[in-house]
């Protein structure tokens, strides 16, 4: 008689740190950091500054200083900048206009500067600064909340989507003013609470650098069922949340994706 | 192994060109996101246009801000294209009657919920391309990166079902396509319109063994896989990059600023 493989540990996720500051909070993670790339700022990145740490890579440094204050547009420029500021700036400085550089450094904003480092990108290397400096109390249960990883350059696009199989471990979310895409590693089971106040109806599962032979889903209108999926052939686009909480079971990693409401 | 031949000689102003181009029949499809700044180029390249439903509304909308036309009314009446097709449940009234008017052909495909708008396009392109002409078809495709990611997944998945056939995304950023592992391939580079960012990426499943020539960090039998190395920011370093794979690859490389 076979014995059955071990069972997997579930792995919950929430979107919970969308919500806005005055919900209570039951998010599945402890503590977040705020990631900023180099592109325009979704419309509720004001909403997210409030977790431990705020790093901004080489030129989203720029994109808070321009960013923030437009999008609150009713209040003082310079208010506005301090209280929406990066606790670092990190990279290779030649985005990073030198005035902003200078003006969040007067603020106390640490500038970590180093030289360009053509084998990682700059997510990689923002991700690996927040886990060794021990920026945040408890890495274990740590979520990085990346804005701009999505969209413009497509290479840059799939070196940030490479940063999240490189470290399947992390809790690392991506978003964008659309949607918000994480890993779903082959490691676990997986409990998605959905928040459908902020985020749905559209959903999908990717399996983005190898196929899946067996995924098996529960919540969504058309679930899986130990399917296949493959690029060039069923990949799951344009589902729908139809419950509170989605889980799914794949033997790969899998990129999950939902829609975020206006 | 055959070798396929790539150029973007699209990108270019009509009138330069170049000697050898290896498809000159061009189908622009029009999806439902801002058009890329260089829109224009791409319609005067084009023997037959295809709005994919909301598609319609940017041409309506965004087209007059492009041209030196004095009037929208003008840029209007140039820009009609040969066919809308989708579900149309995101093309406004007033643009389809508009273009209905205009001789545009509206193909309403809305009982068709299985596939993208994309996929119909694609997919009725290559049913009405006779076979002698197939080999020189090229698809050109705007909108269909950024936005929501599950739509651009699907989008990107249309190049792996359609993999005989070229189609090309493009967007003000960059442009992207599959490099299918059943050729060689040679890919010619118009450095006065794109680079020198490049990247090329397994998407659908790891690759055992890759070679390149022509790039700034070329690969030799490399391996590459989701998780472990992929080529990103990588710099085109010659006129002419070599691709060959035992994976199916998609090539992106970067666009200079082409207004």
């Amino acid at each position: 008689m076979a014995t059955p493989p071990p069972a997997r540990p579930a792995m919950s996720h929430s979107s919970a740190f969308l919500l806005p500051s005055s919900a209570p909070r039951t998010g599945s993670a402890d503590a977040y950091a705020v990631v900023v790339l180099n592109q325009r700022l979704p419309r509720f990145a004001p909403l997210l500054w409030a977790p431990q740490v705020r790093v901004c890579a080489d030129g989203g440094a720029n994109r808070v200083f321009d960013g923030m204050p437009e999008l609150l547009p009713e209040q003082d420029a310079d208010d506005v900048r301090l209280r929406y500021k990066p606790d670092v700036i990190k990279g290779d400085m030649d985005s990073v206009r030198p005035e902003v550089k200078e003006y969040y450094s007067n603020l106390g904003t640490k500038i970590v500067d180093e030289s360009h480092d053509q084998d990682t990108t700059d997510l990689h290397k923002c991700v690996a600064f927040i886990a060794q400096n021990s920026l945040v109390s408890d890495v274990s249960n740590l979520c990085i909340l990346v804005l701009g990883a999505l969209g413009g350059r497509f290479d840059h696009e799939m070196g940030n989507i490479n940063v999240l199989h490189l470290f399947p471990n992390s809790r690392i979310v991506l978003l964008s003013d659309d949607c918000l895409i994480f890993l779903l590693p082959r490691t676990h089971t997986h409990n998605i609470h959905i928040e459908r106040s902020i985020e749905g109806p559209h959903c999908g599962l990717i399996p983005i650098g190898a196929p899946s032979t067996s995924t098996t889903t529960t919540g969504l209108r058309w679930n899986l069922d130990k399917t296949c999926m493959s690029y060039g052939g069923l990949i799951s686009t344009s589902n729908v949340v139809d419950e509170d909480q989605v889980t799914v079971t794949s033997d790969s990693d899998l990129i999950w994706t939902i829609s975020l409401r206006h | 192994m055959d070798v396929m031949v790539h150029s973007s000689s699209f990108l270019l102003p009509k009138i330069h060109q170049p000697a050898k181009t290896p498809a000159n029949n061009y189908t622009l499809v029009v999806l439902n996101q801002h058009l890329p700044r260089f829109m224009p180029r791409l319609w005067a390249h084009a023997k037959l246009r295809i709005c994919a439903d909301g598609g319609a509304n940017r041409i309506f909308y965004e087209m007059p801000q492009m041209t030196n036309d004095q009037d929208c009314e003008t840029t209007r009446n140039r820009y009609i294209p040969e066919i809308i097709e989708g579900d149309m449940d995101s093309i406004r009234p007033e643009v389809k009657r508009f273009y209905s008017n205009q001789g545009s052909t509206i193909s309403d495909k809305s009982h068709n919920q299985e596939t993208t708008d994309l996929h119909k396009c694609i997919s009725s392109i290559r049913h009405r391309t006779p076979s002698h002409e197939k080999s020189d078809l090229c698809v050109l495709v705007t909108g269909a990166l950024g936005g929501r990611f599950d739509h651009e997944a699907a989008n990107i998945n249309v190049l792996y079902v359609f993999s005989d056939m070229r189609i090309i995304f493009l967007s003000d950023d960059c442009l992207i396509q599959l490099l299918p592992k059943t050729h060689q391939h040679e890919i010619n580079i118009e450095s006065s319109v794109e680079g020198p960012h490049c990247g090329l990426f397994p998407i659908g499943a790891p690759s055992t063994s890759t070679t390149t020539t022509g790039l700034k960090w070329n690969l030799s039998e490399a391996k590459m896989r989701f998780g472990s190395m992929i080529s990103t920011s990588n710099i085109v370093d010659s006129e002419k990059v070599t691709v060959q794979s035992d994976a199916d690859l998609l090539w992106t490389i970067s666009l200079r600023n082409l207004t």
